[in-house]
């Protein structure tokens, strides 16, 4: 039940049609861990709260840094030097009170990433690194959890949606490693990138609207374009494949 | 068999700025190899080595993954491939 202060707060989205207070209800009852609390994690973690989830965890092990502030919009000047989840939730806490807001501070690894999740209704890619992506990606499938990748670079983002044994997961298309390097990126392609993830949990969480599951969007900020390409479900994938494919 | 292939940003400095390079062949490994024909700087940004793409190279024909075995997929008149990076950044 919504409290006469979060029917008041939420009026505009309860307005619209597909939302709903039963909607808004559903938000209010979900659990959501965001994996990342840097350039995507930030315009995540500042939409959901303010769309009023229920609980969000912000999973992160690092401290902020002067070089952090030119996208990771949740920390200011005054945080440097402090742990992102303890920033993040500082800041998420004064935009919305009724939202719990849990911070842990830990990398994700392979050993702890299901302890991590535990509980939550899905789990949201805010990484800034592939190996850790497909950590998550593996937890994901094998809690039979929602996931909701994103990824940036320069001006350029993409964003899909993975419901375990349903749709193609982030592995689908593996090929190999890939080398970790420094990438460029400015503020606003993980503010747009970050928005439509989040809009992707909200539309799950709600139960309405058509997901990006088996379809790559791409955004390209200097041409102002997204496009969108068709991945299947790969049945020899080592994450979400058969057994036999996995083998 | 004429199809057009997307030049990823990253890419484009490898073919004087041009976005969609127009190519001919049977197969998307016989396009590609008509494009590195053309411009041979996109040989190292698509290939590990012969007939290896780089792991972050995803390539789409028609707007569908490509993945498994790119190289031999057929293709038709008026394709398009495009020729993706995959991001890491967050």
């Amino acid at each position: 039940m919504l409290t006469p202060n979060e029917r008041e707060r939420y009026d505009r989205q309860i307005m619209i049609e597909e939302i709903g207070q039963e909607g808004q209800e559903k938000l209010k009852r979900s659990r959501v861990a965001i994996a990342g609390a840097g350039g995507l994690g930030s315009p995540i973690a500042i939409y959901l709260t303010v769309a009023g989830i229920g609980m969000i965890r912000m999973i992160d092990h690092d401290q902020v840094t002067l070089s952090n502030l030119n996208r990771q919009i949740l920390h200011w000047e005054e945080d440097i030097g402090r742990k992102k989840v303890d920033s993040a939730r500082a800041k998420l806490r004064n935009l919305n009170r009724e939202v719990k807001i849990e911070g842990i501070a830990e990398t994700i690894t392979e050993s702890n990433v299901s302890q991590l999740v535990d509980g939550c209704d899905v789990i949201v890619d805010a990484m800034d690194n592939i190996p850790t992506r497909y950590i998550l990606n593996r937890c994901a499938i094998e809690k039979q959890i929602p996931f909701f990748h994103g990824a940036v670079n320069g001006f350029e983002g993409r964003v899909m949606t993975i419901l375990p044994g349903k749709t193609a997961c982030l592995r689908c298309l593996y090929r190999g490693p890939v080398p970790q390097e420094k990438f460029p990126v400015i503020g606003v392609t993980p503010a747009v990138v970050g928005s439509i993830q989040a809009t992707e949990v909200i539309k799950y969480l709600v139960g309405m609207g058509k997901l990006l599951t088996n379809r790559l969007l791409i955004y390209d900020g200097l041409q102002v374009t997204f496009s969108e390409f068709t991945i299947n479900k790969n049945p020899n994938c080592d994450h979400c494949g058969s057994p036999v494919g996995k083998g | 068999m004429a199809v057009k292939v997307h030049i990823h940003t990253t890419h484009r400095q490898f073919t004087n700025g041009s976005e969609v390079v127009e190519v001919k062949g049977n197969t998307v490994g016989e396009c590609l190899n008509q494009l590195i024909k053309e411009f041979p700087g996109m040989e190292k940004a698509l290939f590990a080595k012969k007939d290896k793409l780089h792991n972050i190279v995803e390539v789409y024909l028609s707007h569908v993954s490509a993945y498994p075995d790119e190289l031999v997929k057929p293709v038709k008149d008026g394709d398009e491939i495009h020729l993706v990076v995959m991001l890491a950044g967050g």
